[in-house]
């Protein structure tokens, strides 16, 4: 009945993905180590795998990151897409008043994690406004932590008491973990009392159950049609960074970047867009359960009739 | 809040008395001890001068003209800025011990407070409290509760107006202190941090408590503040000690209870001998039942507490059979256990308060403070654990000063049999120490992680006492936190506080699932190093008494999937521990041997399983368990003799087992209670000390030799024969138990021999060295003798 010391050995082998036994010293009497122990020691104790060991940097490394480092560890990226700004935007799609173009400030991050609090930074933040030569992007990046606390300031700087954020579920995640971020820092939450338009209500409003999702991706694909090429999904950011931040290439990093940028040009399609469907349903009133189909060709304000 | 001023006499003082003396003059026999506590006279202190004037009119609108000298005292304490612990029988109010210095605060300068209770019932207790009397003196003041039940559009206006957030350990672990950010009004005006019962938090769930505190401290630390701490306790040994292990700081104690006491008889109930060679006794389960129903029928409002759920739903069920065969009338009998909806027990803390219940049976859900008004009489079926849980539950009847009734009937667990021979131990001030280990490495990593989580660490920061580089270092290998620096800061996608359970070790539980018709159902949770003992695959598994059988167990994936059965036996596993000597820490003599402690490897094996015939318990079958062994480092205390003394003692080496085997177990019993320790905390074996062999018992009184493939050997057939009693903390590390122990290990030697010495029966019985089957005439010396010699030999006379 009592089975083998072999048969035994070969389950606990077998278990071992999960080890259980946790064997440490004991401790004296008053709850304390008797020793102070190394890592290592700690690791035996603790019955810890010690980590892989890190996979040596083979040659040449691509480090590059685009930009300019406007203070240590923090780099300036800017771009411009020469889309001007609607003439008008009526904000009854948001059950507000018009939106005066020059105030928007567009923006999204890209965080260290999904978990949320205390824990998770935004490493990279994007903003993106119209000006007399179209769309101008520029991007915050953090290649050091000790960077964070001047991003947070240059953030506070693009705001104006008059701003009007516009974000895609910033509501939610995007400022709160900002917010986050400025208490920590022990700064003022210069998002305080901005006006915000979190794009990712009326996206629903208008679109639940037309498409398989609401996310931005999906909603720049089927209705702006913007399809982007070699996009890194947001998932992959936090291991980007980190990869980055560990001394490692920064090839992932930089697709990062580019796919950050491109939700902050997306957005500025997504509130025209939005707003002028709202517009229009509102004249077809009455006609309920319209299925709204990928709206075509609609990429500058000057293409759209008027 | 209890009213202080001595009400008069109710007109029933007499009858639990009378029960009393009726019971002592009826079952004498049954009785080993009569506690009588003498009605006390109040002391009481005016309202301080400094008490605010609303506050003082709001007390008085509730019956409160004064304060008891405890309260007073713990104004005064908490006015002069000190962290204070208040240790006082139950029913002495010591929610007024915090709550004029929380409320005076909160009034006069928008101080805020957090309150931790044990469980959400207590919690929401206490928020009415607080309201009811806010809204009695207009104070303005703003109470809530924040656990897992609070509705998200709540959370926000809580973390903002709050003034006393009433909430409980985990959820301050996993849903306010990650969050902290969010909390910044609050932590920025915290002033007092009050922690009720804090008796409860020994052990595991204490250890991680006084982390969680750490990192309660540092984030004050962060927003500016340095709260106050106030700590209610029952009464234990040490709760200025076990304070400061907490909080990490000084505590004035407050100990001297200004309440008056209405008298109170408790006895100690030993169910008779049924056959006195096996010392077989009547079961308590029906002690109680009749104990609780000659004092329902002599008109007490009574208190029945059961160990376990079933036992609850078993006693209700005999009680309602004599009291609630009408179905017209009003259920007189009322059961009370976790696992009730809130709803549900919300309405029967109602009908209790409101005197519409007659008797309720109950789990350890009502030995804490929840008010269910007053009651008469309260009888323990089975000792709690602890004598301070013990008297916080015969402690629940005479809230109103009237003379109460307690019973403690004793179950057939050494534990019982040993404390209801012993009253000095219920007489005398508690023996009882709180223990916790907050520097235990496998909790702190734990704690340290969410802390690094919460906020960077800078180097040379302390965690508590504890210096935590090393932790951040091996945190940053496995790159969870990165150094840059001087900080370590998180970097990692995860949410570690989610991954630490305050309650339990760290691997997490089993979830046991039910797929009779096809269903996928979990029906019950065993927690980690109790799954290889009740879900190896044919145990029999019983939830409310409904059995299940294990078909497969996914031991990685903790979950083990279970089918209805109607079997009509149950099982038992077979199991045996191995135990070897890494470290010696200290060695002291113990007689004419020695008694050790330090650090030892424990290999735990479940070999196979036996099944029980229901009623008849006879053996039907074996079966094989094929599972990992359960290894840890631990710290242990042990006994031995020297090979001379030994082989001087005892004719054969079975004869040394049998005495070695009953000493652990008698032992064991002694220590729990010197400890407080729960008998999962707190294991014991025979062993080798070089763990080349383990000894157990065969179930019948003889000790067997298992060799290290767990092969049972003669115990002629080894070499060097060296026995040794361990007892050992059954948790990674330890949990601080084993060190006290050998400290105390003279007094506890000498009262395990009193134990058995003084135990009635002829050859030995489970309540002093464990069962022997009924042939005693085979033995020319008894298992129970022979341990006596163990004893014997290890007590320095």
């Amino acid at each position: 009945m009592t089975p083998t010391l072999a048969q035994l050995q070969a389950l606990h082998a077998q278990a071992g993905a999960r080890p259980r036994a946790l064997p440490v010293p004991p401790l004296d009497a008053m709850g304390r180590s008797p020793r102070q122990p190394d890592v290592h020691t700690l690791r035996q104790w603790l019955r810890l795998r010690d980590p892989a060991p890190a996979t040596p940097a083979s040659g040449a490394v691509d480090r590059s990151l685009p930009g300019t480092e406007i203070a240590p560890g923090l780099r300036l990226i800017e771009a411009r897409l020469p889309s001007p700004a609607p003439s008008r935007i009526a904000g009854a799609f948001d059950r507000r008043d018009a939106i005066d173009t020059h105030r928007v400030l567009f923006f999204d991050t890209e965080t260290t994690g999904l978990a949320g609090g205390t824990g998770t930074r935004a490493f990279l933040v994007a903003a993106s406004a119209w000006n007399q030569q179209g769309l101008h992007i520029r991007q915050l990046l953090m290649t050091t932590l000790a960077a964070e606390s001047a991003l947070l300031g240059e953030f506070a700087r693009w705001l104006a008491p008059d701003t009007i954020l516009v974000s895609y579920n910033g509501k939610s995640y995007d400022a709160p973990l900002l917010r986050t971020r400025y208490r920590l820092a022990r700064r003022a939450d210069p998002l305080a009392g901005l006006a915000h338009v979190d794009l990712l209500y009326p996206t629903r409003r208008q679109y639940r159950g037309a498409f398989a999702n609401c996310r931005l991706a999906t909603i720049e694909r089927e209705v702006l049609n913007i399809v982007r090429a070699d996009d890194l999904p947001g998932s992959a950011a936090p291991a980007a960074w980190k990869t980055y931040l560990h001394g490692r290439a920064s090839t992932s990093l930089k697709r990062v970047l580019a796919h950050n940028q491109q939700d902050v040009a997306t957005l500025a399609q997504l509130l025209p867009h939005l707003s002028t469907h709202a517009a229009t349903q509102a004249t077809r009133k009455g006609k309920v359960g319209t299925r709204l189909g990928p709206v075509a060709a609609i990429t500058t304000s000057a293409e759209r009739p008027s | 809040m209890n009213a202080t001023a001595p009400l008069p006499p109710p007109p029933d003082t007499g009858k639990a008395a009378a029960l009393a003396a009726r019971l002592q003059r009826k079952y004498a026999d049954r009785i080993t001890g009569v506690i009588t506590q003498p009605a006390a006279p109040g002391r009481y202190a005016a309202f301080p001068d400094d008490l605010p004037l609303a506050l003082r009119e709001a007390l008085a609108s509730r019956g409160i003209h004064q304060l008891y000298s405890h309260q007073a005292e713990a104004w005064r304490a908490a006015a002069r800025g000190e962290h204070l612990v208040v240790a006082t029988p139950t029913a002495s109010g010591k929610s007024l011990c915090y709550t004029l210095p929380v409320v005076a605060a909160a009034m006069a300068r928008h101080a805020k407070a957090l309150y931790l209770f044990p469980t959400k019932a207590l919690a929401q207790d206490q928020v009415t409290e607080l309201v009811e009397l806010s809204r009695a003196g207009e104070l303005g003041i703003r109470a809530a509760t924040f656990d897992g039940d609070t509705p998200g559009d709540q959370r926000r206006a809580i973390r903002i107006n709050g003034d006393i957030v009433v909430s409980n350990p985990d959820m301050l672990h996993q849903g306010i202190l990650p969050h902290h950010t969010k909390w910044a009004r609050f932590f920025e005006g915290l002033r007092f941090v009050v922690v009720d019962e804090i008796h409860t938090y020994r052990g595991v769930f204490g250890s991680h408590l006084a982390n969680v505190i750490r990192r309660l401290q540092r984030i004050c630390a962060f927003y500016g503040t340095r709260p106050q701490f106030i700590l209610c306790s029952a009464t234990i040994g040490n709760p200025e000690a076990h304070a400061e292990a907490l909080i990490g700081a000084p505590v004035t104690a407050i100990t001297q209870s200004g309440a008056p006491s209405g008298g109170r008889c408790v006895l100690l109930w030993n169910p008779p001998i049924v056959n006195p060679d096996l010392g077989l006794r009547a079961s308590a389960r029906s002690q109680s039942n009749r104990i609780a129903r000659l004092a329902i029928r002599a008109g007490l409002k009574t208190l029945v507490f059961a160990r376990s759920r079933t036992l609850v739903e078993v006693l209700t069920k005999y009680l309602k059979d004599v009291f609630d065969h009408d179905p017209r009338k009003p259920a007189r009998i009322r059961a009370y256990r976790g696992g009730y909806l809130p709803t549900e027990r919300r309405a029967s803390e109602r009908a209790m308060r409101a005197g519409q219940v007659d008797g309720i049976v109950a789990t350890s859900a009502l030995e804490l403070g929840v008010d269910i008004g007053a009651l008469d009489a309260v009888v323990l079926n089975g000792y709690p654990g602890s004598v301070a849980a013990s008297w916080q539950r015969i402690g629940r009847a005479g809230r109103r000063q009237q003379a109460s009734l307690g019973v403690m009937v004793a179950t057939s667990d050494p534990l019982d049999q040993y404390l209801i021979r012993h009253p000095e131990f219920f007489s005398h001030a508690s023996p009882e120490q709180a223990r916790i280990a907050p520097d235990q490495p496998v909790i702190l990593l734990d704690h340290i992680r969410c802390a690094a989580f919460e906020l960077p660490f800078t180097i040379g920061e302390r965690f508590g006492a504890v210096d935590p580089t090393v932790y951040l270092q091996l945190l940053a290998e496995d790159g969870v936190v990165y150094r840059e620096g001087e900080r370590f800061e998180w970097i990692d996608d995860s949410y570690p506080a989610n991954a630490v359970t305050l309650r339990s070790v760290a691997d997490g539980n089993f979830v046991v699932v039910d797929r009779t018709d096809g269903r996928q159902t979990i029906i019950a949770e065993v927690d980690f190093s109790s799954a290889p003992l009740m879900l190896y695959e044919g145990a029999i598994h019983m939830v409310q008494s409904t059995p299940y059988q294990v078909e497969r167990l996914d031991w990685d994936g903790r979950k083990a999937f279970v089918r209805r059965t109607h079997a009509d036996y149950y099982t038992d596993a077979i199991d045996y521990t191995r135990l070897k000597v890494l470290d010696e820490f200290a060695t002291c003599m113990a007689g004419t041997g020695a008694c050790q402690h330090g650090e030892v490897h424990v290999v735990r094996r479940v070999a196979g399983y036996k099944k029980i015939r229901y009623y008849s318990h006879e053996n039907i079958g074996y079966g094989p368990v094929h599972l990992p062994d359960q290894e840890m480092h631990t710290s242990a205390v042990w006994w031995r003799l020297p090979q001379a003394v030994l082989d001087g003692l005892f004719a054969s080496r079975q004869d040394a087992l049998d005495g070695f085997l009953g000493a652990a177990y008698a032992l064991h019993a002694v220590a729990r209670v010197a400890v407080m320790a729960d008998s999962a905390d707190l294991q014991r074996a025979v062993g080798s000390a070089d763990g080349a062999w383990s000894a157990n018992g065969d179930g019948s009184g003889r000790g067997q030799l298992r060799a290290l493939d767990g092969q049972v050997l003669p115990a002629a057939a080894i070499g060097q024969f060296t026995p040794a009693v361990y007892l050992y903390d059954n948790y990674p590390g330890g949990v601080g138990l084993s060190e006290p122990l050998w400290q105390r290990q003279a007094e506890l030697v000498a009262h395990a021999l009193a134990l058995v010495r003084a135990c009635g029966c002829r050859a030995g019985c489970p309540a002093c060295v464990g069962p022997v089957l009924d042939d005693s005439i085979a033995y020319a010396v008894s298992p129970k003798a022979h341990a006596v010699r163990v004893l014997a030999a290890w007590h320095a006379s």
